[in-house]
């Protein structure tokens, strides 16, 4: 069941993951998320002051800016940029500081497939790089069903241009609490947190989709095991 | 800092403390916990029967009953009774609008100075630096300054003339405002004689006789954020020895 996928990963494996902050000097906070060869850069501005017309003056607002490796911004940058900004103003606590807005701006370096959750987990890294009270991390993977109906995490470029469907899903972090509850769970056994977003190109069984969540959930446990360890060391500015 | 308080009783747990954080991690239980007061500074926030982090940072806590986050940003949350360097964006019949590095522009009364009456105003021009004290920071307004400390007096406040300003985080000017003081600022105190202005939103002002003390000085504290206390005196001997200094 389980094929050898073309560079060498298993259905379940993941590429490995490289994460920097604070890389740019103007931003007041910046994150590199690489997975594999799929780079997106993260830069976050604010809190500043004031808001758009149209939006809530009791709450911040957040302002996501999508720039694209080559060619001009077209639909695909703007839904990418709605995502992520639903997505971000679900973690962010929006009430702390009213009316001002925060920008996000994501810059692709590299495109070599799961781009959405590169630049989902880019951009909460930036956020935390820049001190935005946030409720909990978002971490991001996706997850595709091939044409013999099996399902890969963390497609490539070239396998993702062969999937039937795939879903890119944003799940919360798994806290470290001092709660007791959290001691009983079973080590490698993902706890229930919920999921934050969950996008779907293609079709597929419902099966199939429950089946690439829970694989997802499986998968987020680990990322944002890396996550924590990658910000936990001091920067060096 | 801002207190919270919170009735609670039994013994805290402190797995967490001096140990790096992310948000969404839960520190203290509260339903195990009766008839004790907890104070929260910046970074964590009270859900329900659970404290949360909201910032990544080191947990700290202080006896009896102080807990916070500590961590380092480029942007300043203003907090009542800091004290930090502002730049003047515009002047308004009844207050000076003031930068801060903050979420919002701060307001200056024009009546906030020692001896202020509508005859003596200031004339500011947008741009000038201001070493101020913030009076009132609440969730929501534009935070308050004076330029005189609590009892009135002028207390080194106001306007900076001369020198040369930097903007670095708020981690290096907490590091340069420490007590004890720090081991670059000791070391660079000894060998150079300099003026120089912190303030808690990430600007440090340095003055000097001469542009070539005021290059080394700055450059030395901006290298000196990450570096342990002994690097950091090998750092300004070596920037000493420099033939451009002596």
């Amino acid at each position: 069941m389980e094929e050898v996928r073309a560079d060498g990963r298993n259905g379940q494996q993941l590429r490995p993951l490289v994460c920097t902050r604070n890389l740019l000097h103007r931003a007041h906070g910046s994150a590199q998320w690489c997975q594999g060869d799929t780079i997106v850069l993260a830069a976050v501005y604010g809190p500043k002051a004031g808001t758009k017309k149209g939006e809530n003056p009791e709450k911040a607002s957040i302002e996501v800016i999508w720039k694209p490796k080559t060619g001009q911004i077209g639909k695909t940058e703007k839904q990418y940029e709605m995502i992520l900004r639903r997505t971000l103003q679900s973690i962010c606590i929006l009430t702390i500081h009213p009316n001002t807005t925060t920008s996000v701006i994501l810059q692709v370096v590299s495109d070599s497939g799961a781009l959405l959750p590169c630049a989902i987990n880019a951009s909460c890294a930036a956020l935390v790089d820049a001190g935005i009270p946030l409720k909990h991390l978002a971490v991001s993977v996706s997850c595709g069903l091939t044409q013999n109906g099996s399902l890969i995490l963390d497609p490539s470029k070239v396998e993702e241009q062969e999937l039937q469907a795939f879903v890119c899903m944003a799940f919360p972090n798994s806290p470290v609490t001092v709660l007791p509850e959290a001691s009983s769970s079973k080590e490698g056994e993902p706890m229930e947190h919920g999921i934050i977003t969950s996008t779907s190109y293609g079709s597929m069984s419902v099966n199939d989709y429950l089946c690439c969540i829970e694989y997802g959930r499986a998968a987020s446990a680990k990322i944002s095991e890396f996550l924590r360890r990658s910000l936990e060391t001091e920067h060096n500015p | 800092m801002k207190g919270e308080e919170i009735s609670s009783s039994a013994p805290l747990n402190k797995d967490l403390v001096d140990k790096m954080v992310v948000p969404g991690d839960v520190i203290l239980d509260l339903s195990k916990m009766t008839n004790q007061t907890i104070k929260l500074g910046s970074g964590l926030c009270q859900d329900g029967d659970t404290i949360t982090v909201i910032k990544a940072g080191r947990l700290r806590f202080s006896k009896p009953n102080k807990y916070w986050i500590e961590n380092s940003q480029k942007r300043y949350i203003p907090s009542a009774g800091d004290t930090i360097l502002g730049i003047v964006a515009d002047c308004r019949p009844d207050n000076f609008l003031v930068d801060i590095k903050g979420p919002t522009l701060a307001y200056l009364p024009v009546l906030a100075f020692e001896g202020g009456t509508r005859r003596n105003i200031p004339k500011f021009e947008v741009g000038t630096l201001l070493y101020v004290r913030v009076v009132k920071a609440n969730t929501g307004m534009n935070p308050e300054l004076s330029c005189t400390d609590a009892g009135g007096k002028a207390a080194e406040f106001g306007p900076l003339k001369g020198g040369y300003m930097f903007e670095s985080s708020t981690g290096l000017c907490r590091m340069l405002l420490g007590s004890p003081a720090c081991p670059v600022l000791e070391a660079l105190g000894k060998r150079l004689s300099f003026e120089i202005a912190v303030g808690f939103n990430g600007r440090v002002w340095v003055n000097a006789s001469s542009p070539k003390t005021i290059v080394a000085i700055a450059n030395a504290l901006m290298s000196s954020e990450s570096l342990s206390g002994v690097q950091q005196r090998i750092l300004v001997e070596k920037l000493l020895q420099s033939p451009a200094l002596s």
